[in-house]
């Protein structure tokens, strides 16, 4: 069984409260859900809507169905979503939202106690035993508030029209970026500066809300260009440290990229997508700028970009992101983007606590900050650790950091520097497959459509459609070990993507020789659904090539 | 610290000779260990200067010392930091970062080895080039006014101002030993003769117009002090607030987050 809400009506109605305060509500008393939104860049008006999907099994993407209740605070509202209401569903309009208002007017002097008394409707309709509210550690006034829902609800034969059973655990709730924040602390990151910029911006408030406590620092720097040097200045100097932006932002950090790579300087940074170019849809979704972090920055130098698909991954990702730039002294990229950073899920793994640091070691006088070695990586250490002084070039230098023209010791550093890559080959994250092993039929996804996809590939497999699927949270570097496993060029490999011409499919192209016989793209700013994603593999698996 | 057995790349008779000297020596008398000195510079002729002294470095990119210089405090306060770049690199590809640093007021110093040219590029206008100068990127003359560093910082409230000059250089050495000791930021603006590419602002040219002044807390005195360019051009330490609150920085080193951090933030923001 599930429950489709859907909340639509202007910014400045109170829609993200009614999310955050249902979501909240829903993982303390260990119902499954997923929510997401669709909204405009404006702090009031416009047309904006926030889904909840709440099931009685695990549920990380949106099924795009009909949807069974609908709360249409405006005209625009109910003119759009109307439509989208399953038969016999429930639709709380402006005027039917207007009378609840009249109703409790005088019982509540808070103005938007009405949006809490929705609330409350909407939980009755799941069969929400209001008892349980007080488990849930509310305030009296709210509590009250919810359960006058409760009782209008009852009054409609509302209660338990769509009932859902909840488990008997709580639920951790994390958003995307969430989860990279917190992943980053677990990583051991102390410093992160950066510029605000949708749809990064959430990871900063996580990141210096939690530096309130903890020995961390959030630094708002004055553009994207200092953000990226004060990360490196800070990570120069002994901190685990990271920045954050969206493309255009990510922009303006690439020569700051390129001068990590230079120097040798470990950094993490975040890139969450919107689509572009330019300033684009700023709040809406696209994985249009994997090109734009494969190619960042000028010369040559290693990297690797992960893509996570699920908190967890975003979790764990973000965490051990920190150890790779440290043990590889190189830029580690994490890619993004709205949908993800903005979906609201409930997380039934375990969440991990350790927290790992970074360990630093102390040299004498002879110390060389880029000493030539098997390998290439030189030993690491900070300023005023011991006696060791360290010095870092953007210039090519020796193996004291100092400027050299010296071309044959240009040629070993940069030999030096590009050794790294076979490391990062070595520490690949290897793709996920699911779905049946045996199938003709492989969709290719990477980032945050893993999810969808899964969901998708379960319907088809069950509907006893054979169709396999494989999942990249490491995009670049791809090696061909990392697909071996799986045989993709015996078999019909499809590739699906939130850009326009399958960025990701060209990569696979053009690493590993792997054909994409279709793809299945979109960039009008939405995420893919589940019905939509099953829709679409359908009508390529009729079609023979 | 003083002698650098490396291969130096100034031209014979730059100012920056005497301003290495004097970084050098005031460095010296501070005694402080070389490895808690950490100096950030750009790209340019100045930015070379870490390269040719016994500390801790990081020379980055070009225009960017400063950020590099604020993370590296805001990591390490226990660190002493020192920008140091040219005019080019400071006002010009930097000058954003130069503003909103100097209302950080972290404790840092700045020092801007200020020849009023570009030299690694040859010769081309920088932000201090007076208007009317010719140069290869300006045959008919500059267009622009010149900006006035020091009453952009003072504007900026920047809590320690001063100008030194390379041909000066004990003075010089007194001026930068004030500003790594003051405690905020620190910004000193170097006349430093460029005997390659700039022609008119020569030694002989800053010679006639420098006089020394004493330093003063009036932030408005020191604007018209540092404003005046043409006949008379001031030097030493032309504004100084003691009482202008240094930005507090928490020792995060080597600190770590522990578990029961995480626990907390879990219950707080995701249960």
């Amino acid at each position: 069984m599930e429950f489709n809400l859907k909340i639509a009506g202007e910014a400045g109605h109170g829609l993200l409260t009614i999310e955050l305060g249902l979501t909240e509500i829903l993982a303390r008393t260990g119902y499954h859900f997923f929510a997401t939104k669709n909204y405009m860049s404006r702090i009031r008006g416009g047309h904006n809507f926030h889904m909840i999907r709440i099931a009685d099994r695990p549920v990380h993407a949106l099924n795009g169905n009909v949807w069974e209740m609908i709360l249409a605070f405006d005209e625009e509202a109910e003119r759009r979503h109307r439509p989208t209401l399953r038969e016999g569903g429930i639709l709380i309009d402006q005027e039917e939202i207007r009378q609840i208002s009249q109703i409790i007017r005088h019982q509540f002097a808070e103005p938007m106690a009405v949006n809490t008394v929705l609330m409350g409707i909407v939980l009755s309709a799941i069969g929400f035993d209001p008892a349980r509210l007080a488990d849930v550690g509310l305030p009296e006034d709210r509590r009250t508030m919810l359960g006058e829902g409760f009782r209008y609800a009852g009054g409609k034969k509302l209660s338990g029209k769509y009932l859902i059973k909840s488990s008997l655990e709580t639920f951790l709730r994390f958003d995307g970026n969430q989860a990279l924040g917190l992943g980053a602390i677990l990583g051991g990151c102390q410093f992160m500066a950066a510029y605000p910029m949708t749809p990064a911006t959430s990871i900063m408030n996580y990141f210096a809300n939690a530096a309130k406590d903890l020995p961390i620092h959030f630094e708002q720097a004055e553009d994207e260009i200092a953000a990226v040097n004060m990360a490196l200045g800070a990570s120069y100097a002994g901190l685990r440290a990271m920045t954050a932006s969206s493309g255009g932002g990510f922009d303006l950090m690439t020569e700051g990229l390129s001068l990590a790579g230079m120097t040798e300087t470990p950094i993490v940074i975040m890139v969450s997508q919107r689509p572009g170019p330019s300033t684009g849809l700023p709040t809406r979704t696209e994985q249009g700028d994997l090109n734009l972090l494969v190619h960042a920055g000028h010369g040559e130098f290693p990297r690797m970009i992960f893509a996570p698909g699920t908190i967890l991954e975003a979790i764990e990702i973000a965490r051990d992101a920190f150890d790779l730039a440290d043990s590889l002294q190189s830029p580690i990229l994490i890619l993004t983007d709205q949908y993800l950073a903005d979906s609201i899920q409930t997380v039934e793994a375990e969440i991990p606590r350790s927290v790992s640091h970074r360990t630093c070691r102390a040299y004498d006088e002879t110390y060389r900050r880029y000493a030539l070695t098997n390998g290439g990586l030189s030993p690491l250490t900070y300023p005023g650790i011991g006696k060791a002084l360290v010095r870092l070039d953007s210039d090519e230098h020796d193996e004291d950091g100092r400027i050299t023209e010296d071309l044959d010791l240009r040629v070993r550093m940069v030999d030096k520097r590009m050794q790294k890559a076979k490391h990062m080959t070595s520490l690949s994250r290897k793709p996920t497959f699911y779905g049946n092993p045996e199938a003709e039929w492989i969709l290719l996804s990477w980032g945050s459509n893993r999810q969808i996809v899964e969901e998708a590939i379960w319907h088809l497999n069950e509907a006893g459609i054979a169709v396999g699927a494989l999942h990249f949270s490491q995009v670049y570097p791809l090696g061909p070990e990392m697909i071996a496993a799986w045989s993709l060029e015996q078999r019909k490999v499809v590739c699906l993507e939130n850009n326009t011409g399958g960025q990701f499919a060209a990569l696979l192209k053009r690493e590993l020789g792997l054909d994409v016989l279709y793809k299945i793209l979109k960039y009008n700013g939405e995420c893919f659904t589940v019905e939509e994603v099953r829709e679409r593999i359908l009508a390529i698996m009729e079609v023979k090539p | 610290m003083t002698n650098s057995p490396y291969d130096i790349a100034w031209c014979p008779g730059c100012g920056n000779f005497a301003i290495r000297t004097a970084l050098a020596e005031a460095l010296n008398e501070l005694d402080m260990p070389p490895q808690q000195i950490v100096l950030t510079s750009g790209i340019g002729q100045g930015a070379k200067m870490p390269q040719y002294l016994e500390t801790n470095y990081f020379n980055g990119l070009h225009g960017r010392s400063v950020p590099l210089a604020v993370g590296i405090k805001l990591a390490r306060p226990d660190l002493t930091v020192i920008a140091v770049s040219g005019d080019g690199c400071m006002y010009g590809e930097g000058g954003n970062h130069f503003l909103h640093t100097i209302r950080k007021n972290l404790d840092i110093a700045i020092l801007i080895t200020n020849n009023q040219v570009y030299g690694l590029t040859k010769g081309q206008s920088s932000p201090t080039t007076d208007r009317g100068v010719k140069n290869p990127l300006d045959p008919q003359g500059n267009p622009n006014e010149p900006l006035s560093p020091l009453v952009l910082a003072l504007a900026m409230g920047a809590p320690f101002v001063a100008r030194g000059f390379a041909k000066e250089k004990d003075h010089l050495k007194e001026l930068i030993k004030a500003a790594i000791r003051f405690e905020g930021t620190a910004v000193v603006d170097i006349l430093q003769p460029c005997v390659s590419f700039n022609k008119i602002n020569t030694y002989q040219w800053y010679g006639e117009r420098v006089y020394q002044v004493e330093p003063t807390a009036d932030r408005f005195e020191a604007i018209r002090t540092a404003e005046s360019w043409q006949d008379k051009i001031a030097i030493g330490i032309l504004f100084r607030d003691e009482k202008h609150p240094v930005r507090n920085v928490r020792d995060l080193f080597p600190r770590h987050t522990e578990r029961e951090d995480v626990e907390r933030l879990l219950h707080l923001y995701h249960a």
